[in-house]
């Protein structure tokens, strides 16, 4: 271990009652180093990060070693003192101060005794932003900036507490092209700096474009740690796994009628002469970069926010969907980006969340709800989409992200919907899950269910659709069939602005 | 954010002016300076407890005990002053360490017990009122010492012209309220725990992250929300020479309307003093004013309130028009 | 009716009380003529206290619970004491006023409801300005007094009986039968505990919230109106002020009664039991000649102390758990 080492974790476990979240944990960071940590959900990366932020203490045994120093834990103000500092996917930040105050917050609680120095502030902040190349107004109240902006000003306060490693958890998940582009660009600005990145997500393309070395971890366990030149996807996606996972490419049996058609949607500010057509039994992909609008398409369509002008026909017939309440008239069923805080209700039971679309339906002779119906109807989706634990009293926080989606997914399919539209539909699921999703997905379209699936994760959308929009900017930039589309197109169509028509 | 808190500001000086113009064209004693004093002196206290509502809404809760509060220490304090001794500075002292332990156990209770911060003033207000007026039978106390009383009617800078053709002083209570503004100011703007405050009802969750002690912060704005309240009540005595302990039933809710008016946001993170003191100033000129008007007080309840539902629908939806012209996506 | 480790506190908690008094002063307590003139003066505070509850489950509140219904209450005393002066006849001219209260008041909901859902206010700041208004329309209209000269038979509502049972009972029975009802067995009360529950995932769910949540605070406001009528008929008048110290009594009581005052959580029978133990301390105190100002530092101990409850079991439960697991 030369001195180009930051911090050395060896032994690192961590035991909760009736679980081993971490067993013998290696890890080395070199300065200026860009280290990808990959696993499943699940695997034990957040429970590593907060043990490197200090908010968890590892077991007895293990040996934190930072810059040549050896500690046994550390507290989150000693984590902070010694340049550990981790950004959230929801940035920390405080929405109603300004960006030199987010900036400048953690160093101003440093100081004991003194009042606050708003020059202090001042300078800080604006050194910080001058040092990232970043130019934003160190007034601006930090609510007023969009997403991609606030999180620069997270980076600028890890600056400013004088970070020796930063620790991105999942940071390009809410980022347009542009954005990510940029922060590569201070990624490799702090490590001409020497700061260290321990960077986390499940984009493999963009561990693989800013990172040098990967180290896999498993169920808690330390699979390795690989240089970049040893590793591909399905190297890594193998070793996260443990198992070879092949994409086969799964298609409909059966195509029928179209069932939705949308022309020339359009809405300000989101999207721009939207059209394509579903067919029964089909599964058609939103595909492209986070920021290209696809979200605001499928909302649109939900009604939820909905288009300026354009038509959407229903079976043939025009309809109006202003609000969701005329969508699901339309036998539309929407499950959202977000299961967590969109989708689900959850300190309410599986059951109180499985009937929300039909209430109406589980009234019985005397126009009340009969319980009886409820609990059966509930019962009958938890045993249909094999929700575990089987519980319908249970409350839809306890269970996990695979089986909280099929909770969402009942719910709608109770409804018995025509067309399903998902948003990210394995969205922070873990890969064994995610086929299982894909199956179902496949099965009801099979049955005649006309599925649009919004997804940003490329084998997904390869493996289950039938056709393939590639948005770009608002606008459909190229329409793809499933079955023949490789990775190269999606991602030109995503990316470049007049695409190579597919042979 | 920052230009519609501005704007509201804005608002509420423009109404304030205008509703003025209106008085006084109806009756010119409006800007009479007696008057104007009058207006001071009679809202002091509203002013003055606001400011510790403000800091308290800002970290995203509520004081509904401060009813209980005051009339609990002036209860103390005047039977106090009645057996002992009418000294200003015990008086102020005791009511201060009254008030301000009080507004810790509110503290205590929603910091440590997590009780919601309604809910836990509203419990300690029951308790408080309650064993207050057990223990004095609900009387008046009207024997306040000499000493006390002069205190009270202390009036400095007494060249201002009443308009009548004597002079006037500023009372000493309004003062108070000027070292009270200060005070709140400086803390809120130049100690950590002010910050903390403000980190706190931005969001409590990154506010315990980066080390912030989200405890000491709690307790400390219910307990400044006491100590206001403490010297609130000896103030409120030397203007009113006596003590009643019915004297501030439905407090609580004035002075959360007053300072909503000024643009306090309910959920936290926002408010400033100049909004809260507009926002008292608004409800002090239509008290006075529609009074001189010979408009009976019963209208004055009438356009408070209308005024007050309107200025929370403008804003409401002043943000909902600028949340829909952001930009989501830039076309092609 | 599921019960959960809450009601079931609260179940014993009134059990322990009423013992207790009926212990202390078996003679004066437990007397037919105690529970009747209990089971008086406890139906409008217990209605108020419902219709509180009801928006609470929204995650909302209403401020202006009291002087809605005090308002309706002096506009339709006015029409009531106008029509039997003019010499109308009395069951019409009653049911004429009663209906002026309803709908007053219910309209009042309807701004409520409308400011809060349509224009997305504040519950609370929104209710505030709406209590202000209205109660600045009832001064005027009564000019701040008591509005008296009802007509006779209107006594009836708030001091009859029916086969022994003091019609206000009756009242408060079917307001709590329908609330449970409507809460808990339609597809609307089910939108109602979902909303305060999770807004935006019931929104996407299909179900128009904005409708829902103007319906609660209707509905609310439309209590509000029954618990004045009651008030009316036992004071034989209206003022403004009355009822005023209910309101924040009626929110502690909901909360007390195990509402969640964020919302999504809450069980007639748990504010029903509150109620009860309310109305059991106050007259306890009574009888025994305590101050009634004692009664507040027991409800307000008790709902400190309830709460506390359930937090260190709260606590407690989570610690057992782990235990469990290891």
């Amino acid at each position: 271990m030369g001195d180009s080492t930051f911090i050395k974790l060896a032994n690192v476990s961590k035991t909760f009652p009736g679980v081993k979240a971490l067993d013998n944990i290696n890890l080395e960071v070199k300065k200026g180093e860009v280290h990808a940590l990959v696993g499943e959900n699940g695997a034990g990366k957040s429970t590593l990060i907060k043990i490197l932020s200090g908010n968890y203490q590892p077991d007895e045994g293990a040996e934190i070693m930072i810059e040549g120093i050896k500690y046994k834990s550390l507290t989150p103000i000693e984590a902070i003192r010694k340049g550990i500092i981790v950004i959230y996917q929801d940035f920390s930040l405080f929405p109603n101060l300004t960006v030199a105050e987010n900036i400048s917050i953690s160093n101003q609680l440093e100081i004991k005794g003194k009042p606050i120095n708003w020059n202090e502030i001042k300078k800080t902040s604006i050194q910080a932003l001058d040092e990232l190349g970043i130019n934003l107004n160190p007034y601006d109240i930090l609510e007023t900036l969009s997403t991609a902006k606030q999180q620069l000003v997270a980076i600028a306060r890890a600056l400013a507490c004088k970070a020796k490693l930063i620790i991105m958890d999942e940071p390009t998940s809410t980022l347009s092209k542009g954005e990510v582009e940029l922060l590569y660009k201070i990624i490799r600005n702090l490590q001409a700096k020497g700061i260290a990145i321990l960077f986390i997500s499940h984009k493999l393309e963009e561990l693989f474009e800013v990172s040098s070395i990967f180290t896999v971890i498993r169920d808690g366990q330390y699979i390795g740690t690989y240089p970049k030149e040893q590793m591909n996807n399905e190297k890594l996606i193998s070793l996260m796994v443990g198992r070879k996972v092949e994409f086969i490419h799964q298609g409909a049996t059966l195509i029928g009628d179209t069932i939705l058609e949308v022309k020339n949607l359009s809405k300000e500010g989101n999207f721009k002469d939207i059209s394509f057509q579903l067919h029964e039994g089909e599964i058609l992909a939103i595909t492209g970069l986070v920021g290209a609008g696809r979200t605001e398409v499928i909302q649109a369509i939900c009604g939820i926010a909905p288009a300026d002008s354009g038509e959407i026909f229903i079976q043939g017939e025009k309809v109006k969907i202003r609000s969701m309440e005329d969508a699901v008239k339309y036998k539309i069923g929407y499950i959202p980006e977000n299961r967590l805080t969109e989708g689900l209700a959850l300190t309410k039971s599986v059951e109180d969340n499985i009937v929300l679309t039909v209430l109406k339906q589980l009234r019985g002779k005397n126009l009340l709800i009969s319980s009886k119906k409820k609990r059966q109807l509930a019962k009958d989706w938890i045993a249909k989409l094999n929700i575990k634990p089987a519980n319908y009293n249970m409350l839809a926080q306890k269970l996990s992200g695979g089986n909280q989606q099929r909770i969402v997914i009942a719910k709608w399919l109770a409804m018995n919907p025509k067309i399903l539209i998902i948003d990210e539909p394995t969205n922070g699921i873990d890969v064994g899950a995610k086929s299982e999703i894909h199956n179902l997905l496949r099965n009801l379209s099979s049955k005649g269910l006309g599925i649009i699936m919004v997804s940003s994760e490329l084998t997904e959308v390869l493996s289950i659709s039938d056709t393939i929009l590639v948005m770009r900017r608002g606008k459909i930039n190229g329409i793809l069939e499933g079955k023949s589309a490789i990775q190269e197109m999606i991602m030109n169509a995503a990316i470049l602005n007049k695409p190579n028509e597919p042979n | 954010m920052k230009k519609i808190l501005k704007n509201r500001e804005m608002g509420l000086v423009i109404l304030m002016i205008a509703i003025s113009v209106i008085i006084t064209l109806k009756n010119g004693v409006f800007l009479r300076p007696d008057n104007i004093l009058n207006i001071l002196k009679g809202n002091v206290i509203l002013a003055l407890v606001s400011l510790g509502m403000l800091v308290v809404m800002i970290t995203g809760g509520i004081d509904t005990s401060i009813g209980g509060m005051i009339a609990a220490t002036t209860m103390l304090v005047g039977n106090f002053m009645v057996a002992f001794t009418g000294n200003v500075v015990i008086a102020f002292s005791l009511g201060i360490l009254t008030g301000t332990l009080l507004g810790i156990m509110n503290g205590l209770l929603i910091a440590f017990v997590k009780i919601p911060p309604i809910v836990a003033t509203l419990g300690l207000n029951s308790i408080i009122n309650g064993v207050m007026l057990y223990i004095t039978k609900g009387s008046y106390i009207n024997n306040i010492p000499k000493e006390f009383i002069n205190f009270g009617k202390i009036t400095l800078f007494k060249f201002i012209p009443d308009g009548k053709g004597g002079v006037i002083g500023v009372p000493i209570q309004i003062f108070f309220l000027i070292a009270a503004i200060i005070l709140t100011y400086v803390i809120i703007k130049y100690t950590k725990v002010g910050r903390g405050v403000f980190a706190l009802g931005g969001n409590k969750i990154s506010a315990e992250r980066l080390g912030f002690n989200v405890n000491k912060i709690t307790i400390f704005a219910y307990g400044y929300m006491g100590f206001i309240c403490g010297i609130a009540a000896i103030l409120h005595t030397s203007i009113m020479k006596q003590v009643d302990p019915n004297a501030f039933n439905g407090f609580d809710m004035k002075v959360i309307a007053a300072v909503i008016l000024g643009g306090v946001n309910v959920m936290g993170g926002e408010g400033s003093i100049t909004g809260t003191l507009l926002g008292v100033g608004l409800f002090a000129i239509i008290n006075n004013g529609l009074t001189l008007m010979g408009i009976s007080s019963n209208w004055q309840k009438i356009i408070l309130g209308t005024i007050m539902v309107f200025s929370i629908c403008f804003v409401v939806i002043q943000r909902k028009r600028a949340s829909k012209h952001i930009v989501k996506v830039e076309i092609e | 009716m599921k019960k959960t480790s809450k009601e079931r506190t609260l179940i014993v908690v009134f059990i322990v009380i009423f013992l207790v008094l009926t212990f202390l002063s078996p003679d004066k307590f437990l007397t037919v003529k105690n529970i009747r003139s209990m089971a008086f003066q406890f139906p409008e505070f217990g209605i108020f206290a419902l219709a509180m509850m009801v928006t609470i489950l929204t995650g909302g509140i209403n401020l202006s619970l009291v002087t809605t219904a005090t308002m309706g209450g002096v506009i339709s005393a006015l029409i009531m004491v106008k029509l039997y002066q003019n010499g109308v006849n009395e069951t019409l001219t009653i049911i004429i006023a009663i209906l002026t209260a309803m709908v007053i008041s219910t309209l009042c909901g309807l701004l409520n409801g409308y400011v809060i859902a349509y224009i997305g206010a504040a519950a609370m700041m929104a209710t505030l300005g709406t209590a202000t208004l209205f109660e600045g329309v009832g001064l005027y209209i009564s000019k701040g007094n008591s509005i008296s000269g009802l007509p006779t038979a209107f006594y009836w509502f708030g001091n009859g009986t029916v086969f022994g049972i003091p019609v206000p009972m009756i009242i408060f029975i079917i307001v709590a039968v329908v609330t449970y009802i409507l809460l808990e067995r339609t597809p609307w009360g089910q939108s109602v505990y979902m909303i305060g529950c999770n807004k935006k995932a019931t929104m996407y769910s299909g179900i128009n919230v904005n409708k829902v949540v103007l319906g609660v605070y209707m509905y609310s406001g439309f209590l509000g109106s029954l618990a004045m009528i009651i008030m009316m008929s036992r004071y034989n008048s209206a003022r403004v002020d009355y009822g005023s110290s209910y309101l924040m009594q009626t929110v502690a009581t909901a909360v007390l009664g195990g509402t969640a005052i964020s919302g999504g959580y809450g069980k007639v029978i748990g504010v029903v039991i509150a109620v009860a133990i309310m109305q059991s301390i106050s007259t306890g105190l009574n009888i025994f000649g305590l101050d009634r100002s004692l009664t507040n530092v027991i409800t307000g101990c008790i709902l400190v102390g309830v709460l506390t409850l359930n937090f260190i079991t709260g606590n407690f439960n989570l610690k057992i758990k782990k235990l469990l697991k290891q």
